[in-house]
């Protein structure tokens, strides 16, 4: 067991302890570096690992709709809900998430998020998920790949799963940011490509079948490495070295038990399963916890994979898109179900206390409701949800103007949502990332930071 | 004087290295004016290094214009007159004409004040351009609304901000002067040049945008290219030209950005510093113009020239190659081997492997045109057909995702026409553009049913033949290009004239030129005169499509046949000379831009002919080449210097393990809608190849693990060429492959039953799959592995036969074009 506040005997001159020494090797074992465990000490956070769940509102949310009401705005503004009150005093949030209010101490709002870049969706996927919008030709790391890059995995778990499949085209031609960008493909998430809510579930070829022997599956792979032509040529090559890297994780996969539990959720009762509801979503949010549980430290959850062809929150109000109603109707329910399930299942199990939730989308929406009946692109403020962890709950941070049109007070960018989740998982801000030719990367700009009300 | 100058100069340019000053030509026009110049090393017509720093500057009439020590020219006196600077013995000169120093200074809103604000930070993100602004003082962020600023800084607070009555009482000024408290601090010099661009305009009494303004017309940017090497240091000079003919320095107002940090940086004054090996440009943005600087840092190799000479020049593609290569240093790889050549080129030209007996015939051949025999022989397959044609169906969107299957089968079958007779890709693109009648009979006039917006069409039709994605200046002035909003609208408005008439059949729908309708432009509410992109406006009575087509495939539109050619280019060539392959624009400049404009030359003299484009493509030594590395070209990706190896398509890879098993791929199922759901279609008989699907609408998992476009939106992003562990777990676990093996009517059968020895299996399925006889090393790991599996009494002979398929099969050298 390691005690973090262990008596002090004598110290090395490097200031690392004697002490400190023995439990080096037990904290390896881990999973944690020598140097996440000190400065673990040093801030006096718990060993026991942060875990993260992102759920990404893919079509961005209306945030004068959800949670920043404006109900004193001229009627083209405030739109069709009113607010209600929360388990929170002083917290006002739309009606149409009754669910959600009476967990409101679990969560904290940031009122005030906003971004300067285009208004396409690619830009807010690549800025809420890596902090920072890309240029010069550098592919930045999502935030959960960047936390598997630095603790590594645990058990046979991959580190960051994202389910149920990546976010796809949504108009623009950017990279979205759901990778590894340059700390290179094998920190890449594990995607799960399934649909969770569909009956007898299973991640597709994840287990070999009964014909394939797990003898005759170690012989495969042996005869596989057999083939060495052209080594040379492959060897200098990312996308080659890339798929031998994806073999052995896959190898990997296939002949861990944990695995194989982790991924199956028939092993939840019905009623836990209707809890979170029987949509994509919901299934996608208790396939997250059970992940979590299991040993995985970030799984993003994308909520939607276009925003064309479904109902999305992407409400611009006409075809192919939703509008205001359409979006109460369908879209709401289903997040404030699976949203509240998660924080209470997670709180009833224990994991609350050491698993951050964030929601978030990747703009706001047009106060001004358009002819159409919807609001567009606003990446002039939103609002964000995260509780769990260290981050506390029943916050409000920042808050826009009076028309919802940018921020009043406090304005976070996306590089201080990223601090904050840094942060709230134990790394530190200031940290270098081998960038692309090893020239170093901060896993934030200089001078960003977290949002310390948060904690 | 001047005679002598040049002379210097003309002696000492055999010397070596010599000295050079830009601009050369300076004017410098009203009181005040400045411009800085550079003093540039030459190693012949290359510029390699600055030495302003080191420069001592003479004006040969102080009268007239005066230098100071970091190379700014200040206006004195109205005069011609010649500034040099000296280096061992070398002379460079500028010349100057200074004029208009007696008028009084004219100073613009737009074209000096915003800039003045935008290069002190008033308005940048941090202070009053941000969201909210600053301390009451909202600016748009570095001035992008002209107007709504003008209203705020002589309108708003009670018009105190700007004092026309008693300008030195102007908010304006007191306050970032420090003359009263700013939240901001000291941010203006009283005795700048900036304070008296700000008080000379309000002393003019504040006038804001007035349509008689000069515009601003161009930029360009100094030195245009230069080679350098790592730790260098330039400074960059960018002069803006307007529409009175006027230029000035706005280099410390512009907005720089580097396309390869890695390579070289530029920070936010202009000054470039060079941080690695290969090639970057400096895109320098000021208002609405777009400048660039090409930054070349040839890699740290000593190679002799002879390499290059030496180096095998098929055709022009390798001259030109050859001489990036040079000057970028890069050793050229040499040729590849016949066994690779072959598997190579037929992967790669029509997408199936060659057959063991082909490849046979192919290595004993021992003409020495062999590989220009293959290519042309290559070029007449049926399979060209196949692979060709899809390509194109994934360009054009052909899929039952929004069209019928009547009319899928209808735009397949024009394309697949079409490629069959190498229809010329001008006369392919008119087709389509200008496609009129009945939807199940010609089936190009499916194109507009797939976009009947006209916004969708007008962006799609600019990324499918020019390789340009317009789509930005829909809303507002392209943030990386020159394009504007109204130019947007202008092109769209060609566009605006497609009537669409619903048939009485599934699928069916005709397609007619209207004669009339216009398409607004939202912000100004009026329909634009339809002209294409720096094109004429349409005489009135012409068919508006056709004029558009006309414009399209002229032999000097600079865009559709580069568009065209480095599409084909990057199918063999790994990487577009322009990537992503479709996204050319200014800002993304190639990799070689000379190669990419001679390939183009070349397909418009030879009357777009794509097959020609082919062959000549595969006939270079830059094709040819290995893709091995040589020493001092390994880290090159872009340049050429060897094949750049790649994943193999789904389809190819999907066909080829049909082919090689011996079982045909099932393509029974037709996916409907969105939510997952498929009905059974009997159109695909087995045997059906997957690039013989006219749709991508048919059930597989298999292909859409490996990425297979969903021909959605238009973009070559969509075809997924990521390996991934889903790909690893489907070819250990899932069934594609794993049943094709077990099939009992498989190859595997085959060999089993005919008892086949453990040498010869071997030995034919790297025949039948890599194209090449085992190494001794492969041979002996794979005997031993085969006796493992044969003292194993879990396994049967079937079982190990099919486990040396599957390792080959789903090898890196299987699954990779090397």
């Amino acid at each position: 067991m390691i005690r973090l506040d262990a008596q002090r005997p004598a110290h090395f001159c490097d200031g690392v302890t004697r002490r400190d020494f023995l439990y080096a090797g037990a904290i390896t074992t881990l999973g944690l570096t020598l140097n996440d465990y000190l400065q673990a000490q040093q801030t006096g956070q718990a060993t026991r690992d942060t875990n993260c769940i992102m759920l990404f509102l893919v079509g961005g949310p209306s945030h004068i709709d959800t949670w920043d009401p404006k109900p004193n705005a001229p009627e083209e503004i405030r739109g069709p809900f009113r607010p209600t009150a929360t388990n929170v005093n002083g917290m006002q949030i739309s009606e149409i998430f009754p669910r959600m209010a009476r967990h409101a101490d679990k969560f904290s709002l940031i009122r005030s998020v906003y971004h300067t870049a285009t208004a396409v969706h690619d830009t807010g996927y690549q800025m809420m998920q890596t902090g920072r919008l890309f240029a010069g030709g550098i592919e930045h790391p999502h935030i959960g790949c960047v936390l598997g890059y630095v603790k590594g995995a645990r058990d046979d778990m991959p580190p960051h799963v994202l389910v149920p499949r990546p976010i796809g085209r949504t108009g623009g031609n950017l990279p979205h940011g759901h990778t590894a960008g340059y700390l290179g493909r094998p920190h890449d998430p594990f995607i799960l490509n399934a649909d969770p809510a569909v009956p007898n579930f299973q991640v597709p070829d994840l287990l070999p079948p009964a014909y394939i022997s797990a003898v005759r599956a170690n012989r495969r792979q042996r005869m596989r490495d057999a083939v060495d032509g052209a080594m040379q040529s492959f060897e200098n090559n990312s996308q080659a070295r890339q798929l031998d890297g994806n073999f052995q994780l896959a190898y990997r996969l296939m002949s861990s038990p944990r695995a194989r539990e982790a991924f199956n959720l028939d092993q939840e009762p019905a009623a836990v399963r209707d809890r979170y509801g029987r949509t994509r979503f919901g299934q996608s949010c208790l396939l997250a916890r059970r992940l979590i549980e299991r040993g995985v430290r970030f799984v993003t959850v994308n909520m939607f994979e276009t925003v064309f062809d479904e109902v999305t929150w992407d409400i611009h109000g006409s075809r192919p898109f939703t509008n205001i109603a359409q979006m109460s109707r369908e879209v709401v329910p289903n997040f404030d179900q699976a949203y509240s399930a998660l924080l209470e299942d997670l709180t009833n199990r224990g994991l609350y206390s050491n698993t951050i939730v964030t929601a978030m989308g990747e703009f706001g929406r047009t106060p001004k409701i358009n002819p159409a009946g919807g609001r567009d692109h606003h990446p002039g403020v939103w609002t964000i949800l995260m509780g769990g962890g260290p981050i506390r709950g029943g916050r409000v941070i920042g808050e826009s103007d009076e028309l919802g049109y940018r921020p009043k007070s406090r304005p976070v960018t996306s590089g201080e949502v990223a601090a904050t989740l840094y942060r709230g998982l134990g790394l530190d801000v200031h940290r270098e990332l081998p960038g692309p030719q090893n020239r170093p990367i901060p896993l934030v700009d200089f001078g960003v930071q977290a949002i310390r009300e948060l904690f | 004087m001047l005679s002598v100058f040049l002379l210097t100069c003309t002696l000492s340019a055999c010397t070596g290295q010599t000295i050079e000053i830009q601009p050369a030509v300076v004017t410098l026009d009203g009181p005040g004016a400045t411009q800085r110049v550079i003093v540039l090393l030459k190693r012949g017509t290359d510029i390699v290094g600055d030495s302003t720093v080191n420069a001592d500057f003479s004006s040969a009439n102080p009268k007239v214009v005066r230098i100071d020590s970091s190379g700014v020219l200040h206006a004195v006196g109205d005069g011609d007159t010649v500034v040099s600077t000296e280096r061992d013995g070398e002379f460079a000169f500028v010349k100057v004409k200074v004029q208009n120093t007696k008028k009084p200074q004219e100073i613009s809103f737009a074209n000096h004040v915003i800039p003045v604000l935008t290069r002190l930070g008033c308005n940048s993100g941090a202070c009053h351009g941000a969201l909210a602004g600053k301390g009451g003082l909202k600016l748009s962020l570095r001035g992008y609304d002209p107007d709504a600023d003008h209203f705020v800084l002589t309108r708003q607070a009670n018009a105190r901000r700007v004092n026309r009555q008693e300008p030195a009482r102007s908010l304006f000024l007191l306050k970032p002067t420090l003359a009263l408290t700013h939240g901001g601090g000291m941010k203006l010099e009283v005795k700048s040049p900036e304070f008296s661009v700000l008080a000379n305009w309000i002393a003019n009494g504040a006038p804001g945008i007035a349509t008689q303004d000069t515009k601003l017309t161009r930029i360009e940017a100094f030195p245009p290219n230069a080679v350098l090497e790592p730790k260098d240091t330039l400074q960059m000079i960018v002069r803006a030209w307007y529409s009175d003919g006027r230029s000035e320095d706005v280099t410390r107002l512009a907005k720089y950005s580097s396309t390869e940090d890695l390579v070289a940086g530029v920070n936010d004054l202009g000054a470039v510093k060079v941080t690695g090996h290969g090639e970057a440009a400096i895109v320098v943005l000021f208002g609405n113009q777009v400048a660039l600087v090409r930054v070349a840092s040839p890699f740290a190799n000593d190679i002799h020239s002879k390499v290059f000479s030496t180096s095998p020049r098929n055709n022009f593609i390798d001259t030109l190659v050859l001489k990036k290569l040079e000057a970028i240093k890069l050793p050229p790889s040499p040729q590849c081997s016949g066994h690779e050549f072959i598997r190579r080129a037929y992967l790669d030209a029509i997408g199936v492997l060659p057959t063991p007996e082909e490849a046979r015939k192919f290595t004993e051949d021992t003409r020495p045109d062999r590989r220009a025999r293959l290519i042309d022989a290559l070029l007449e397959r049926p399979e060209f057909v196949d692979y060709w044609s899809y390509k194109w169906a994934d360009l054009l969107l052909v899929s039952s995702r929004k069209l019928p299957q009547p009319a899928v089968r209808s735009f397949a079958n024009f394309v697949k026409r079409s490629v069959a007779e190498n229809k010329p890709w001008d006369r392919f693109a008119r087709d389509i553009l200008t496609a009129r009648g009945n939807s199940l009979r010609n089936g190009e006039v499916n194109y507009f049913m797939l976009h009947k917006d006209i916004t969708d069409l007008t962006e799609s039709t600019a990324v499918t033949f020019m390789g340009m994605s317009i789509t930005c200046c829909r809303c507002h002035n392209h943030p990386m290009e020159k394009w504007t909003q109204d130019q947007y609208w202008s092109l769209a408005n060609l566009f605006a004239q497609v009537a669409i008439k619903n048939g009485d059949r599934a699928g069916e729908f005709s397609v007619q030129s209207a004669g009339e309708g216009d398409i607004l432009h939202p912000r100004r509410g009026v329909a634009m005169a339809p002209t294409p992109l720096d094109g004429k406006p349409i005489a009135p009575g012409k068919d508006r499509r056709e004029y558009f087509v006309d414009w399209l495939t002229s032999p000097d539109n600079p865009y559709f046949a580069k568009a065209f050619v480095n599409r084909v280019w990057r199918n063999f060539m790994g990487r577009g000379l322009v990537e992503a392959e479709d996204d050319l624009r200014q800002t993304n400049p190639a990799s070689n831009e000379e190669l990419l404009v001679a390939l183009a030359r070349d397909f418009v003299k030879n009357k777009y002919d794509t097959k020609k484009l082919v062959r000549t493509i595969m006939l270079s030594a830059a094709y040819q080449r290995s893709s091995s590395s040589v020493a001092g070209n390994k880290d090159d990706d872009r340049f050429y210097s060897r094949y750049i190896i790649r994943r193999l398509p789904a389809e190819v890879v999907l066909d080829a393990y049909s082919d090689i098993a011996k079982i045909p791929t099932e393509f029974s199922k037709v996916a409907v809608g969105s939510s997952g759901g498929a009905t059974a279609t009997p159109d695909y008989p087995l045997g059906t190849r997957a690039l013989q699907l006219p749709d991508t609408q048919l059930v597989s998992q298999f292909l859409d693990a490996f990425g297979r476009p969903e021909r959605g939106q238009t973009c070559a992003c969509e075809r997924g060429q990521e390996s991934s562990v889903t790909q690893a777990l489907h070819l250990n676990n899932g069934q594609t492959l794993n049943d094709k093996l077990r099939n009992k009517k498989s190859r595997v059968e085959e060999w089993v039953t005919e008892k086949v020895s453990d040498d010869d299996a071997i030995r034919r399925v790297y025949v039948l799959a890599l194209s090449r006889i085992p190494t001794d090393a492969e041979f002996a790991r794979f005997r031993k592995l085969l006796a493992e599996a044969a003292n194993d009494p879990q396994v049967s002979r079937r079982e190990a036969i099919e486990d040396l398929f599957w390792s080959v099969l789903t090898s890196r050298e299987f699954l990779f074009n090397r």
